[in-house]
């Protein structure tokens, strides 16, 4: 008894000791710090972007998407570029631009931005990071005063562009990369960074009209979808990005919580392989085309977090969704085209066959991407309604069955205008021979076409292109289009000045706040 | 017991040459490469880019010649840069080994303040209701995937009571891990103090005792208690063991940044050289946790000094 007693009461004092860990809200703060913490599936090392060095891999993204650093140039909603450390640009001839810097920007030290500050910072980029030097086909960089003049050692049309991608962030880099932090020009400055969080304070010195207005931020990465959804809704955290789709209707049309919504140019794209026999008929790619049932997958598999996609562009961007047409969903029809192009089923066993053979096709995709399985089985799904058998192979080690050909359709996922302009997704994943033309289509068209983009400057000239070899490949049928991937926050009610880009680059900005 | 140390010690060498010649072995099995990865999310890279990025990183290199060049590393002291932070590996682990040091002591003090009451508990009051309800619960928490453990734990204790943060910035920021950990390892420490402690009980010595008139609570702490030592230092072992190559499901879900969450990454991004040193740590610890029990036995147990 006596023995019993000593257990029971050592058990009770390992419950007092738990209900005495209790507390009121963990990010309740004591001091009148206006505090803002951040939960995002979209930092940290496996992204590498775990630090706020520009120049590092993939940090810059860290740096500009958290109010860090700050570009010359910078999207609209539209994706189209507008001022931001720069004033102007003139472009003096095919290979020469100058960029007019504002004169109040300056540095979170204080030191001004001047062209002498912007001109080190490039070079620094172009010397230690990997993808710059081959994007920007930078020649020389002359300083003068409020201004640099950038000579390209070819044509580059999209120079602008591509200086607004992340690792365009004007740093000063004579203040050094210490615990990879940087000196930006942002509303807020980094003072701890490590694999899992960044915490930021207000910059004091920031240079633009709207100045920050929290005091501190902290950014937490949390991988696990479920402890996200978790931490958002018992209010340790602010604001989130990255739920499952499955946890984000928690919060809608929640008093407490409000979303942000946009389309990105995150494409789910199936390309045919064009070494496939029956798939050199253009009639059996445009009956499969006509097969999918884009809106089911987006409404249903997706739950709403995505747009059924006509072309590789969203509908935010000027050579978008409304300016190209695709074939529309129509199984009849679909069935009708595949009689015409010979395949019918002779045998009854509910696959369309010609010469013996049934219309039978290996579907390759990898699973890193949640959409992309789905996709897959609807795609099984909806092909075996018009007779099509499809084989899925759902492997991360896809590359593989690339390398080797083995696959007659290939779905991937793919961020089509990462810098706002057209011709990187061409040059990548369309014209004949590029690296990720999966589906080896070859079209003399669009390689004019992309010659012709390839040599023009101005945006509405490089749209107006970009709409044709867009149009070119629906008319080809050479891929589907099946989504457009919408990007979600969700955020506490009092929060104001925080709304997901079709960029993805801009996340924490002066506007940020909480009533 | 120096030699004994010593031909252990020595065991080490091929068990570290097998284990990282495997792993660097088996990384070279997929299609894809650190550099591939390290692209992935830029979409299209140019060939003459990662060809560049693979000479810098010696994986242009034949296969031997990588392990080659990596062996010749670490004998010399240097494990290397990370591919993808570029951060010194040795530096990057000491980083994250407190994190995974404290995760780890805190779990097994609990566990052992858990297990210990709980399982003799139940040995005094065999087959009866107490026991029966011990038996249950350890049950369920044996069969309990830690994720799982670990959401509830999050849902009750943090989201409907908000007695704890999920991940917070304090000391708290422990308990909700360690809990998990513990409901798992405390399932199994019952059962098994349980079944050592029942297995005493039957012994003469304690039948002996009883009829002397020593009381059951002088019987338990001095006599079977003791006896269990021997169980309990193999289960702690075993359990300090897993613990200290990190857990990493459970310091993904609550953010943990320890050794688990290193490998985790370092194998989702093929960072090779952080990957190999999380190899070389894991058989290091195996082997020092082992023969720690090995010299512990040694000292708690007369029976082993006498076999020897």
């Amino acid at each position: 008894m006596k023995l019993k007693t000593k257990i029971l009461g050592a058990l009770v004092s390992i419950g007092l000791m738990m209900s005495g860990c209790g507390s009121d809200q963990a990010v309740e703060q004591s001091s009148a710090e206006k505090t803002f913490t951040y939960g995002t599936v979209a930092y940290g090392v496996a992204m590498e972007n775990a630090g706020t060095n520009p120049h590092e891999s993939y940090s810059g993204w860290s740096t500009l998407r958290y109010g860090i650093g700050e570009t010359l140039f910078k999207f609209n909603r539209s994706m189209q570029l507008e001022p931001w450390l720069a004033t102007d640009f003139e472009q003096i001839d095919d290979f020469t631009v100058k960029i007019t810097i504002d004169p109040n920007a300056k540095f979170s030290n204080g030191k001004p931005v001047d062209g002498a500050a912007v001109k080190k910072c490039l070079e620094h980029l172009i010397a230690n990071h990997d993808r710059a030097p081959s994007d920007l086909k930078i020649d020389s960089i002359i300083a003068e005063g409020k201004s640099i003049t950038i000579h390209s050692t070819e044509k580059m049309p999209a120079l602008l562009n591509y200086l607004s991608d992340p690792y365009g962030c004007i740093i000063d880099v004579d203040a050094g990369f210490d615990n990879h932090i940087v000196v930006g020009t942002g509303p807020y400055k980094a003072v701890k960074v490590t694999d899992t969080q960044i915490e930021l304070v207000k910059n004091e010195n920031y240079w633009g009209v709207d100045k920050p207005k929290l005091d501190r931020i902290t950014v937490k990465s949390i991988t696990d979808g479920d402890t996200l959804t978790m931490a958002m809704q018992n209010g340790e955290l602010d604001a989130v990005q990255g739920l499952p789709y499955s946890s984000l209707q928690l919060f809608v049309d929640k008093p407490d919580f409000k979303l942000s919504q946009t389309d990105t140019s995150r494409i789910y794209q199936i390309a045919f392989n064009f070494d496939t026999p029956a798939l050199q008929d253009i009639n059996v790619r445009r009956a499969i085309s006509m097969a999918v049932d884009k809106k089911n997958f987006t409404d249903v598999l997706l739950h709403g977090n995505g747009t059924p996609a006509v072309g590789p562009f969203p509908s935010n961007l000027p050579f978008g969704d409304q300016t190209v047409n695709a074939v529309e969903y129509d199984l009849d029809s679909a069935r009708s085209l595949l009689n015409e192009a010979g395949w019918a089923d002779s045998d009854g066993d509910g696959y369309v066959d010609r010469d013996g053979q049934n219309l039978e096709l290996n579907y390759l995709t990898y699973t890193s991407r949640q959409e992309l399985p789905l996709l897959a089985e609807m795609m099984q799904s909806n092909l075996k309604s018009i007779g099509v058998k499809l084989n899925v192979n759902a492997t991360d080690n896809y590359k593989t069955f690339l390398k080797t050909g083995e696959y007659d359709m290939f779905s991937k996922a793919i961020v089509t205008a990462p810098t706002g302009d057209p011709e990187y997704y061409f040059t990548s994943h369309i014209v004949p021979g590029a690296v990720d033309n999966a589906g080896h289509y070859d079209s003399a068209e669009i390689a004019a076409l992309e010659e012709q983009l390839h040599n023009t400057y101005g945006a509405d000239d490089r749209s107006a292109l970009a709409i044709k070899m867009s149009q070119q490949v629906l008319d080809d049928c050479a891929l589907i289009y099946a989504s457009h991937l919408k990007m979600s926050f969700v955020m506490k009610n009092n929060v104001e000045g925080f709304a997901a880009h079709p960029s993805d680059y801009y996340e924490i900005t002066s506007l940020l706040d909480k009533t | 017991m120096n030699r004994y140390v010593m031909s252990r010690l020595l065991q080490l060498i091929p068990i570290l040459l097998g284990i990282t010649f495997l792993t660097f072995a088996l990384m070279q099995i997929p299609a894809d490469d650190a550099v591939d990865i390290l692209y992935q999310q830029s979409g299209t890279v140019s060939e003459e880019i990662k060809a560049a990025k693979r000479a810098e990183l010696g994986l242009d290199q034949p296969f031997l010649v990588q392990y080659g060049r990596w062996l010749e590393g670490v004998v010399t002291g240097d494990m290397g840069r990370s591919y993808i932070s570029g951060k010194l590996v040795f530096e990057t682990f000491i980083e994250k080994l407190p994190a995974t040091v404290e995760l780890m002591l805190v779990s097994i003090a609990l566990t052992i303040f858990v297990a210990m009451p709980l399982g003799v508990i139940a040995a005094v009051n065999q087959n009866r209701p107490v026991d029966i309800i011990i038996r249950t619960l350890s049950f369920v928490g044996n069969s309990m995937p830690n994720f799982f453990a670990g959401l509830l734990l999050i849902y009750f204790l943090a989201l409907k009571l908000n007695l704890l943060p999920i991940m917070g910035g304090d000391w708290r920021a422990v308990i909700m891990p360690a809990l998990t950990l513990t409901l798992s390892m405390g399932a199994k420490y019952t059962r098994q103090l349980r079944a050592v402690v029942l297995e005493e009980l039957e012994k003469p010595y304690v039948t002996g005792a009883r009829s002397r008139g020593v009381d059951e609570f002088t019987i338990l702490t001095r006599s079977v208690l003791p006896s269990t030592l021997v169980v309990i230092i193999t289960l702690l072992a075993l359990s300090m063991g897993s613990l200290l190559g990190g857990t990493a499901i459970v310091e993904t879900i609550f953010m943990w940044d320890g050794v688990g969450k290193l490998a985790v990454d370092a194998i989702l991004t093929r960072d090779y050289p952080l990957i190999q040193a999380y190899v070389v740590w894991m058989s290091l610890i195996y082997v020092a946790v082992n023969l720690s029990a090995d010299l512990l036995y040694h000292r708690l147990d007369p029976r082993v000094r006498e076999v020897e």
